[in-house]
């Protein structure tokens, strides 16, 4: 990292904050009994969570046929949930690998909770598959393991099952490098422990000492690790857009799918981080380290990945007409004024025209508005899924088979019973590990910490003399 | 700080570029058949790849200024001298059209009259696909990037007369940067469907726009290194190290494998869905060009991707320059072969005076219309090699080197119009104290 710093920069950390200071807000929220509130929103989340374990076992009991599916309609809000959760889980990962090579500074002050939001997301996600098979009991089948069950082999020609290993090795990996970069924060925080929960983060940080060769190993790893998941991130959305694009099945059927599912992926994931992030800093009093400057940099990210999207349907609109296959032509039509024209309409106004706001500072910078543009956001990419599915097998090319669908109690059960998951592990999460990295934040204190850019305003120009005078 | 000027070395050197390039333009105007099928796609081919390379520049530009990026600021006026060739790319593309117009070439098989009568799919298209469009298109959209391209680069110069940085200038070139993002990303799909896609003019793919793109992306960056390495021999760009050539070598090495990404994306989706208007389009190349369709997966991602992979190599000066001339000539032939089975079909529909079924007997009419002319040429045996198109001939790398003259000699006479190095960017001090 450059040690000279353009005094145009925004702090990244604002508080006039000492290395003491950030290890003790960062580690207060998990030292502390948990308020009222976590209490309340803890409740909640197990209550969901409750609802869906019950309707998840309402369907293995009964049978997929307790869900609304029909004779065309074979992915509903099953597959749609499955892709919300897993292009949710794409911010964090994104964050994380591709932001550290970009060297973004100020992904050090969301990574640890985005990375965590992710792994929690995948889980969601994974869900999906197992039970949509119907008999969760032979789910081992999707394992290509050696076995007596004769020709009855997993099929390595579909991207069904290319997804599988994706999800998998994406999941592993996100993990380990999520877990990678907590060991130097658990051994923070087990110093500061005594007793049993000493014990605990004792374990919890491998022994951790902090010694030179220690973190040489830790950089090391953090960099292998960082060059695994960028391809992985791409890899993960690009197999899920594989599931509709090599079918031939007019509207799936499209070569742009991959590129734009990956983008509309860390759409909906920055979102989500924005929705989290909002809450977490507000709750935890770490406003001097997720600051405005963090919104304003997430916000734009929404804005460019929600343009890339809206060129991306623009595309797909322009090209079925270009196309001349009337059946492409009609699946498009079919899509904005057919009988699901509303999940269209909600799709593109969510997707593409409201993120447009994020044009003005003012809205970037905005709490109340990011907020709300942040469960938009997560509403349309929900209807992006809806739209590509449920429309699109709603007619197929016999107008005898028509059909139109509506989920069932379960399905929607299943689906609030998601958010109890990810809620249960994100408050956990909050109560036992940093939700800011501490080394990280530390890291670039000296070059983005408010009382440090004052200084370098003084140094900056020195710095462009020194270097004219060498040459 | 020295001021750049073009030197009589560099002029006649390049003015003898440009000179093989339009001798060879010549000879392949003359020996070509009716139509000039070779001599036009050649020089389409190096128009949109040219102009393409300027237009990402200016693209790039934008992205890093909104994005808080400081590193590329000591060589950044390099980018701001390549996207002023927008004006030559806009006047080789009038070329283009007024061709159009004259009826003095067949590239686009839609702009046929006879074949748009026969032919339902191009009947349907072509409130798209035909000539005032075309026209209407190329010329706004470029000139509009010209525009923004002008107004970004006056910008930028003129923070170098401020004594201390102006956050005030800074700002306005954000929102000039900012508001060109959306417009160029929306305009230039429209023009790579009309330029490109559209010679082979029943084929579609959405991701193609976004395909072609890339493949600009790498050849501007391999092209950024080459000059850079170039300059800095003639003692220009002092404050360039062998940190900024690392990142650009990153550049180099994931925008290969972004362009490879794409390029499976979209061959893996046609074959596996295997309909045969999609597929044809490869089906072609793997059949007739064989060594084009297999060598450019070679050239541009195999061995960029093994020879950058390194750290080390991407601060070395002979596996940079080894890798950006490697992926420069690669990403050229990939436009090669994104044009020329396409105008050469349009040439054997038009010529052969094929009627409606086009795409169906293009070997066909290609094996007939070769023999023949083998027959003519005295060649013992017909083959389906047809120089200038199955692969490219002399004559068309010395117009390539005739049109790389044209962009080197313009961009060198923007570099002499301004600092090497913008002393008024804030992000000067950063860039030139760069460390990976």
């Amino acid at each position: 990292m450059s040690a000279v710093v353009s005094p145009i920069r925004e702090p990244l950390i604002t508080g006039r904050k000492s290395y003491h200071d950030i290890t003790e807000d960062i580690c207060a929220p998990s030292e502390r009994a948990p308020s009222l509130t976590w209490v309340f929103a803890f409740i909640v989340a197990v209550t969901l969570l409750g609802f869906g374990v019950f309707s998840i076992l309402w369907t293995i009991w009964f049978g997929i046929g307790s869900w609304n599916l029909n004779r065309t309609i074979g992915w509903g809000w099953d597959i749609t949930n499955f892709v919300w959760w897993v292009g949710i889980g794409h911010a964090g990962t994104l964050i994380s690998a591709i932001l550290l090579l970009f060297r973004q500074k100020w992904r050090t002050g969301v990574n640890r909770a985005a990375e965590a939001m992710t792994i929690f997301a995948v889980i969601c996600a994974a869900l999906f598959p197992g039970i949509h098979v119907g008999r969760m009991w032979v789910i081992f089948f999707f394992f290509p393991v050696p076995n007596t069950r004769g020709p009855l082999w997993v099929n390595f020609n579909s991207p069904l099952l290319w997804d599988l290993f994706a999800i998998s090795t994406y999941f592993t990996v996100s993990l380990l490098f999520w877990y990678t970069g907590l060991v130097p924060d658990f051994a923070t925080l087990r110093d500061r422990a005594s007793g049993l929960r000493k014990k605990f983060y004792n374990f919890l940080s491998f022994g951790w000492t902090g010694s030179a060769k220690h973190w040489s190993r830790f950089e090391s790893l953090s960099l292998i690790l960082a060059g695994l998941a960028t391809p992985l991130v791409l890899s993960v959305h690009t197999i899920v857009s594989f599931d509709f694009a090599t079918s031939v099945i007019p509207g799936w059927h499209t070569t742009i799918f991959p590129p734009y599912f990956v983008a509309g992926a860390i759409f909906s994931g920055f979102a989500m981080v924005q929705t989290l992030m909002l809450i977490t800093r507000k709750v935890l009093k770490l406003e001097d380290y997720i600051t405005l400057q963090h919104i304003e940099s997430m916000n734009k990210v929404i804005l460019l990945t929600g343009t890339m999207v809206g060129v991306a349907y623009l595309t797909e609109l322009f090209i079925a007409w270009y196309s001349g296959y009337v059946y492409e032509q009609f699946a498009f039509l079919n899509r904005a004024f057919g009988v699901y024209w509303w999940a269209y309409f909600a799709m593109m106004t969510c997707n593409v025209l409201s993120p447009q706001i994020f044009w003005f500072k003012k809205m970037r910078r905005s709490i109340f508005v990011t907020f709300v543009m942040s469960i938009f956001v997560n509403i349309g990419m929900w209807f992006e899924r809806f739209v590509i599915i449920a429309t699109t097998l709603a007619r197929d090319y016999l107008p005898s088979s028509w059909s139109y669908y509506t989920p069932t109690w379960v399905e929607i059960g299943i689906y609030l019973g998601t958010f109890g998951i990810f809620f249960t592990f994100y408050l956990l999460f909050t109560r036992i590990a940093p939700v800011v990295a501490i080394a990280e934040v530390k890291s670039i204190l000296k070059s983005s910490g408010d009382q440090y850019i004052e200084e370098h305003e003084k140094h900056y120009q020195k710095a462009i003399d020194n270097k004219v005078k060498q040459h | 700080m020295k001021q750049f000027e073009i030197s009589s070395k560099q002029k006649s050197v390049l003015f003898g570029f440009m000179g093989v390039g339009l001798l060879c333009l010549i000879i392949t105007f003359f020996i070509d058949d009716a139509y000039r099928p070779r001599f036009w796609s050649n020089f389409l081919i190096n128009s949109v790849f040219f102009t393409g390379i300027s237009f990402i520049a200016l693209f790039i530009l934008c992205a890093k200024f909104i994005a808080y990026s400081g590193w590329q600021t000591v060589f950044k006026r390099l980018w701001e001298a390549y996207t002023q060739f927008l004006i030559v790319g806009l006047i080789l593309m009038a070329i283009i059209i007024v061709g159009l117009f004259g009826g003095f070439h067949h590239l686009y098989h839609w702009n046929d009259a006879a074949s748009l009568a026969s032919d339902t799919l191009l009947q349907g298209k072509s409130g798209f696909l035909n000539a005032g469009v075309y026209t209407v298109l190329t010329l706004g959209i470029v000139g509009v990037w010209y525009f923004f391209a002008r107004k970004i680069r006056a910008l930028s110069i003129s923070e170098d007369g401020q004594t201390t940085f102006s956050r005030i200038t800074h700002q306005k070139l954000k929102k000039w940067s900012a508001g060109f993002l959306p417009i160029g990303g929306f305009t230039s799909a429209a023009l790579v469907w009309l330029w490109i896609m559209s010679v082979d003019a029943h084929w579609y793919s959405t991701l193609y726009a976004w395909y072609v793109t890339a493949s600009w992306l790498v050849s501007m960056l391999a092209l950024t290194v080459l000059l850079l390495h170039y300059f800095k021999t003639l003692g220009y760009f002092e404050y360039v190290t062998v940190d900024h050539f690392h990142d650009l070598g990153k550049y180099i090495f994931g925008f290969s494998i972004f362009w490879t990404y794409l390029w499976f994306s979209q061959f893996m989706l046609i074959w596996y869905g295997n309909v045969g208007e999609e597929t044809i389009y490869f089906k072609t190349r793997q059949d007739l060009y064989p060594a084009l369709f297999y060598g450019i997966l070679i050239i541009n991602f195999v061995l960029p991707f093994f020879i950058l992979l390194r750290n080390d190599t991407k601060r070395k000066t002979g596996t940079m320059v080894a890798a950006s001339v490697i992926v420069f000539i690669g990403h050229w032939l990939d436009f090669f072969l994104m044009i020329k089975p396409g105008v050469l079909h349009t040439y054997h529909e038009v010529a052969g005076g094929g009627h409606g079924h086009a795409s169906m007997n293009a070997d066909q009419s290609m094996t007939a219309k070769l023999i023949s002319d083998a027959g003519a040429h005295g060649a013992e045996h017909a083959s389906t090699f047809q120089m200038g198109f199955t692969i490219p001939g002399f004559l068309e790398f010395g117009t390539f080197l005739g049109f790389l003259g044209l962009f080197l000699y313009f961009v060198f006479i923007q570099l002499g119009k301004a600092n090497l190095v913008p002393k008024g960017d804030p992000y000067l001090g950063e860039s030139m104290n760069h460390h990976v």
